[in-house]
């Protein structure tokens, strides 16, 4: 269930050759964070919410539906909802499989570093030439 | 236990640089009792993909947050602004973004330039030696020449700007303000020993590298080399008198749990500018019932914390601003000093702050309904990961008495030593600048073409720069120490940290702090021998 919720909230996007929350592996993240009572509460509240609106549980749902669901899950309990899907969002951002198809740099352990362009200084003539910016004091 | 010459308390920013040069002197026995634990830099955050998670645990800068047996209570529930600190070895510069400014020659005057505030018992052109030294000892990068200081002989290469730094120096030029490369203690080659920067980011977690100048990587080598030894896991709770009403030592709690005396012939504190007054009012003797020092009332008063206020701004451009380190890129004094067009007294710094990371992004952007769930998540995400770019408006804050640290006796660390409150409110003179550093940081966002996306003050988190909690001075009933750092009538007591400062500057301490610590050491070695026959 959690992982069609990853996928319902952080689908793949082939443009941009990202990953879908699928991959992500979110029991073990679940199992650190120590969230497992909060995730099958919500996991109940989506059910409830799907057989409400649609007559199925929602992992029957195709995606759209399902996106329907967890907006709804939004209005019915936004605590709850925040809490879990910001841990999704969590879990996902912090995983060295996404990290290495976003533009972050190296990731860690970090074996070889970012390069930054050598800087061009000429910039800062306007700065200098307007002359002295501190205020004398006697000693 | 054996008596020594020195005994420094605190093994932070203040406490390394008094290690190091006291013990220039090899004839001195010198021991520095630290309450945390030894920090090993394989096991930063940053060694793991999921540094964003585990940032949020021991390498926390919330005491709340991090929970480790050499933290304090601290309860700051009556301030708009909480504490943030590193208690371990070498303090919090193992968290400190590296910003390193030096304070400007007004603000050890603004009593007589500006009639605020008070002036300081020594001037700038006392310690420009100081500022000089410690900048090598710490490696400080930046760029000769700024004209909103007095010349700077000698730093190391600039830490790059990169895409985002350019942008806004840009804007600054086109509006005709004042900007510079950030002073950052941050190796951009080689230096001390240490390598170089590769501008992976996260520098408030702990450098892996070892590139920015935190005290563990800069005096500490150095100074235990000297013949320093350093004591970890010892929470010093009680400084001793003698007969004569001279400090004789400080008792402490060992990492074993026991209580332990050191015998001293002089006492250094170094222990912030919450820790230093906590030590001292928890000092309690016949001489002094009310703290050590604390003759006319004034420890843990004058609390200053540099007030921020935050605005972040959002640009078409990929500005790669992730990259680099995250609190070193540029800063702007172009609002530092008093003008007396403004409705406020003092001014302010502009820092240019690099983007936030991937974790931080998405969940902000969540939060604030900017990026969705569902299919155009990762096209919404994507314009705002490395393309945002922050200004933290530095605000001079300045001192008043009703701002402190006290005891709570109701709330003691593991040791059943008190942890402190805070009670600490902003004046109006702030909350103006404040207002003043916000238009003024929207303005050149927006004249670099980003579109502003929050800003606030003050910020909340912040309250990282602690100062004028043992404020020095020449009279004894407005100050707790005199210019040398000295105890006004404990003459072998000192203190070192940013509690003596006497006012707040309007830029990040570490850099005076330390010149300070420099210049009382050198006064202290001088002297040392007439204070032993003394005591
Ligand atoms: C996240 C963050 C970012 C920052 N960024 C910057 C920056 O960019 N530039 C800048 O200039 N400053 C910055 N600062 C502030 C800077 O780190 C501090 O001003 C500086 O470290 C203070 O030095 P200190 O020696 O007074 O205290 P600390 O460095 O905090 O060291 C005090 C030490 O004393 C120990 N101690 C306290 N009480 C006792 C006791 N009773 N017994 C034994 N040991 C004790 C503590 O455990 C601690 O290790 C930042 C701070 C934080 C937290
Ligand atoms: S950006 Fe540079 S100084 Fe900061 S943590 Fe990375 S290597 Fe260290």
């Amino acid at each position: 269930m959690i992982d069609i919720l990853c996928d319902t909230i952080l689908p793949g996007d082939e443009d941009l050759g990202l990953p879908s929350g699928a991959i992500i592996d979110i029991d073990r993240y679940i199992h650190r964070a120590d969230i497992g009572a909060q995730v099958k509460e919500y996991g109940q509240l989506l059910d409830e919410l799907s057989l409400e609106k649609f007559n199925e549980g929602f992992v029957a749902l195709d995606v759209g539906l399902r996106l329907e669901i967890v907006e709804l899950s939004r209005r019915r309990n936004n605590r709850l909802s925040n809490i879990i899907i910001i841990h999704c969002m969590k879990a996902y951002y912090t995983d060295a499989n996404v990290l290495k198809w976003l533009p972050a740099g190296a990731v860690p352990p970090f074996p070889a570093g970012n390069p930054l362009k050598e800087d061009d200084w000429s910039l800062l003539e306007p700065v200098y030439e307007r002359g002295q910016a501190y205020r004398p004091v006697s000693p | 236990m054996n008596s020594v010459d020195v005994v420094i308390v605190g093994s932070g920013a203040s406490g390394a640089a008094a290690a190091w040069s006291l013990s220039r002197d090899a004839n001195l026995r010198i021991v520095c009792l630290e309450q945390g634990g030894q920090g090993d830099p394989k096991q930063y955050p940053t060694t793991l993909a999921n540094w964003e998670l585990s940032r949020h645990g021991l390498a926390s800068s919330k005491p709340s947050e991090r929970n480790n047996h050499a933290d304090y209570p601290i309860d700051d529930t009556n301030s708009p602004i909480s504490i943030a600190n590193f208690n371990g070895f070498g303090g919090s510069t193992i968290l400190y973004s590296g910003h390193f400014p030096r304070f400007h020659p007004s603000d050890f005057r603004t009593k007589q330039l500006d009639g605020v505030g008070d002036d300081w018992p020594l001037s700038y052109q006392d310690l420009e030696p100081y500022f000089t030294l410690n900048e090598k000892m710490m490696g400080i990068a930046g760029l000769v020449g700024d004209p909103a200081y007095p010349e700077y002989e000698n730093l190391l290469p600039p830490v790059p700007m990169g895409p985002a730094g350019q942008k806004i120096a840009n804007a600054f030029n086109t509006l005709g303000w004042h900007w510079w490369p950030s002073y950052s203690a941050i190796n951009t080659r080689s230096h001390g020993g240490r390598g170089s920067c590769i501008n992976l980011g996260p520098c408030n977690t702990g450098c892996t590298q070892g590139a920015k100048g935190s005290v563990d990587v800069t005096y500490w080598p150095i100074a235990k080399r000297q013949g320093v030894e350093i004591r970890t896991e010892c929470s010093v709770y009680d400084i001793s008198l003698n007969q004569h009403d001279k400090v004789n030592g400080v008792h402490y709690v060992d990492a074993k749990g026991l209580q332990q005396f050191q015998e001293a012939s002089v006492v250094i504190l170094a222990c912030s500018g919450i820790g230093t007054p906590r030590l001292l009012l928890n000092s309690k003797s016949v001489a002094f019932p009310n703290g050590l020092l604390n003759e006319y009332g004034n420890v843990g008063r004058h609390l200053m914390l540099h007030p921020l206020a935050y605005t972040e701004a959002v640009f078409e451009d990929d500005l790669k601003s992730s990259i680099g380190p995250q609190g070193c890129c540029i800063l702007s004094q172009q609002f530092y000093e008093t003008d007396m067009d403004r409705d406020f007294s003092r001014g302010y710094t502009m820092q240019i702050l690099r983007g936030a990371p991937p974790m931080e992004t998405a969940v902000s952007g969540y939060m604030m309904r900017r990026i969705p769930l569902g299919p155009e998540h990762h096209k919404e995400f994507a314009k705002y990961f490395n393309r945002t770019v922050g200004i933290a408006v530095i605000a001079e804050d300045l001192p008043h008495a009703e701002n402190c640290v006290v005891l709570d006796d109701e709330n003691c660390d593991i040791n059943g030593m008190p942890g402190v409150k805070i009670h600490y409110t902003l004046d109006d003179n702030t909350k103006k600048m404040l207002a003043h550093g916000v238009e003024r940081s929207k303005h050149v966002l927006e004249t670099a073409g980003g579109r502003v996306i929050s800003s606030f003050a003050p910020v909340k988190n912040a309250g990282w720069h602690l100062m004028g909690t043992a404020r020095m001075g020449h009279d004894p009933k407005t100050s707790v120490v005199n210019s040398f750092g000295q105890g006004h009538n404990v003459e072998n007591l000192f203190v070192v940290d940013s509690s003596i400062f006497t006012t707040s500057g309007a830029v990040n301490p570490v850099a005076t702090a330390q010149a300070l610590t420099l210049k009382i050491c050198d006064h202290l070695r001088n002297n040392l021998s007439d204070l032993e026959r003394s005591t």
